[in-house]
């Protein structure tokens, strides 16, 4: 009966464990802690950049940007600016900045209604 | 005498004129080539297949960021297989074009 409930339990925590990890990456509050040395090119929120070669990236998909910051970090996707910054980023830090500009509003949409604008 | 110096003088600063112009994107050819990006920039939260993170929204973003990277995928310093085959197959006027339109388009209020 035991054997059954501890197997019964683990089945469920074996269910609910992929859900976890689906849960978003990275705390919001840290990652604006974090943003202000980006924020001098790309503006507090990220929608205000310096220069238009910048992209915005205010309300972007957070893994999209933690996939941008890891690739620019590895050497996979080259870029002299971002590479000393991404550089110094932990693993942490990426999925908290990423989490940060996610979460805010600004310009860029899918173009899933293009047709209605 | 006059004249002759005058009038081909105008005419360059009239061609010198032209010229920036002709190298910028025009967002109407461009909304005729963007339809193809639809196939997977147009479904909210499509995801690529591997890694799998949902593509990124590109409507609204910045044109010389877009001219970036897409020159970069057809330079193959960009590394995804999907954008490096779709930015090979445009010329940098495409390019342009394409960016001119995409950055155009503004958030629905």
């Amino acid at each position: 009966m035991t054997m059954i409930r501890t197997i019964a339990a683990l089945s469920l925590l074996a269910l609910a464990t992929p859900a976890l990890a689906a849960a978003p990456k990275g705390n919001i509050a840290a990652g604006q802690e974090k943003s202000k040395t980006c924020a001098a090119c790309h503006g507090p929120t990220g929608n205000e950049s310096l220069d238009p070669s910048y992209p915005k990236l205010a309300g972007q998909y957070p893994e999209y940007l933690a996939k941008a910051l890891r690739d620019y970090k590895s050497g996979e996707r080259q870029n002299a600016v971002m590479a000393g910054f991404a550089g110094a980023l932990s693993d942490e830090d990426i999925d908290d900045l990423s989490a940060y500009f996610g979460a805010q509003e600004g310009d860029i949409h899918d173009l899933s209604k293009v047709d209605e604008r | 005498m006059i004249k002759r110096i005058l009038l081909p003088a105008a005419s360059l600063a009239l061609a010198l004129a032209a010229f920036p112009a002709a190298a910028k994107g025009d967002p109407e050819n461009g909304k005729a080539l963007f339809y193809t990006c639809t196939g997977c920039h147009g479904i909210v939260d499509y995801k690529n297949a591997y890694p799998t993170y949902r593509v990124p929204k590109i409507g609204g973003q910045n044109e010389g960021y877009l001219i970036a990277a897409l020159t970069a995928y057809k330079k193959g310093e960009r590394k995804h297989p999907t954008m490096r085959a779709q930015a090979e197959s445009f010329s940098d006027q495409e390019i342009a074009d394409i960016a001119a339109y995409l950055s155009s388009l503004k958030t629905a209020k």
